[in-house]
């Protein structure tokens, strides 16, 4: 089914009427093509599905969480999580406290990718770990911890390459048994993160695009991986303004690999290897 | 006729062929090249350095909506899909796989006939699945020029006689003849 670009605006407009969402500087062309997919699996023309949204509005939240991608990994690039270990962690040794907030947190595999590297460096019991999504199945999915296990052996080869290998030292070999922090269940076809993770973060339902900082600290790091690349450029500003605002000085803000700051907020941050430190 | 890009989609044995293009563009190409290439999943890094070493235009995996300049080239990062959006920008996803691949030929080629629609020329190359073969249509019908890989020159041949049996092309060409092509414009 394919979605024109009037179909688009009027869903949008629907969308924006019927709830507290705002898509329209969402990146059109993958809005685009979830939307088709939307329609397509609930068998709905527009028509029907906008004429839904106006009298139900748990309907109007089971059709934004079908509309976002929720692709996330543990460790996912591990370079990235090998400069978080190495680089950008160590510069908060000294903090009596440090906060990190997981914005865009999807179903939580980063967030206890984060909660492994702190307790492997000490520093898990002063940190503070806040993390956050649109949409809340996968916020209960990240509380829960359970991943599938056969869909993502990969997950065991970015631990090996963050936690017990070192990049910069190829005969240091930390032998971390998976077990500390996660069982694998194979005849469930499960990964459970341990209850000692699972109690530690703090998550929270809240809107990037339409919300202000809801958490009420400030952080010394935040990631937001893979999530702006689903926003057009005039959003993506709003929401560096947002980090920005609510970073401590020499703070820094952990973007997907292929994400940048683009335009006026360039100049607000300084890019140091995988980290844009606020200026 | 100004054109505005030219995006090109390969699979297996089609390293060689946009080797041999990227090396024989001239510097001052007037135009962005646009290349989605499936890849190895796990396979991040090399790639861009391999087809670098002896093109003429610089070759760069774009960040998430970079502005498209001419005389360069943006191979699809491993892992996303890579859209052309209004403005010249590029939009990268990590949505589901199509057709097994991330990046999608065809969702770069639909998402580039889109945005540019005549002043695209949209060429497929050698590849062992019918990816791209959709995409190449929608160049068509938007009005852009479409250039097929001939088949008896093609390492692995299904990506392009997919192509050629869902829509009629402009050209069906060998790496020589599309080189020589490029360089009129």
């Amino acid at each position: 089914m394919t979605v024109t670009d009037q179909d688009f605006q009027l869903f949008i407009y629907a969308l924006k009427n019927s709830s507290k969402y705002d898509f329209s500087q969402y990146s059109e062309k993958s809005l685009k093509r979830r939307l088709a997919k939307v329609l397509a699996d609930n068998r709905l023309n527009l028509t029907s599905l906008i004429n839904r949204m106006k009298n139900d509005t748990n309907f109007v939240e089971k059709i934004v969480k079908e509309i976002t991608v929720n692709t996330t990994e543990l460790f996912r690039d591990p370079q990235v999580w090998q400069a978080i270990r190495y680089a950008i962690l160590p510069k908060l040794k000294n903090n009596s406290v440090i906060n990190i907030w997981h914005a865009g947190c999807s179903t939580g595999q980063e967030v206890y990718s984060m909660l492994i590297l702190l307790n492997e460096l000490d520093l898990l019991d002063r940190t503070k770990v806040y993390a956050t999504d649109l949409n809340s199945d996968v916020l209960e999915n990240a509380r829960q911890g359970l991943y599938k296990y056969r869909f993502n052996i990969g997950y065991l080869d970015n631990f090996d390459k963050v936690i017990k290998e070192n990049p910069y030292n190829f005969e240091e070999y930390n032998d971390v048994p998976y077990e500390k922090y996660f069982s694998i269940d194979k005849s469930n076809d499960l990964i459970k993160m341990s209850n000692s993770l699972k109690e530690k973060p703090i998550f929270k339902k809240h809107d990037l695009v339409t919300e202000d900082n809801t958490l009420y600290v400030k952080f010394d790091i935040i990631l937001c991986r893979n999530v702006i690349i689903y926003f057009n450029y005039e959003l993506q500003n709003r929401v560096f303004d947002l980090f920005h605002k609510n970073l401590y000085d020499n703070g820094c803000l952990i973007l997907g690999l292929h994400e940048t700051i683009l335009g006026t907020y360039s100049v607000k941050f300084q890019k140091k290897g995988h980290a844009y430190y606020k200026n | 006729m100004d054109y505005k890009a030219v995006i090109i989609g390969g699979s297996a044995g089609s390293f060689q062929v946009v080797t041999r293009i990227l090396n024989s563009l001239p510097k001052s190409f007037p135009m962005p090249v646009l290349l989605c290439l499936h890849r190895l999943k796990h396979v991040r890094s090399g790639f861009v350095e391999a087809l670098s070493l002896k093109s003429n235009i610089p070759v760069d995996e774009p960040y998430d909506k970079e502005q498209l300049k001419p005389s360069r080239a943006y191979l699809a990062p491993a892992n996303y899909h890579m859209y052309l959006e209004l403005a010249n920008r590029i939009a990268l996803s990590t949505e589901d796989a199509v057709n097994h691949s991330r990046p999608s030929i065809d969702l770069a080629f639909i998402t580039a006939a889109n945005a540019y629609r005549q002043k695209l020329i949209g060429i497929i190359l050698s590849g062992a699945n019918k990816d791209g073969a959709f995409g190449l249509k929608k160049v068509r019908d938007n009005g852009g020029v479409t250039i097929v890989q001939d088949p008896n020159e093609c390492e692995v041949r299904t990506m392009t006689q997919s192509t050629l049996q869902l829509t009629p092309v402009d050209h069906v060409l060998t790496t020589d003849q599309i080189i020589k092509f490029l360089n009129k414009l």
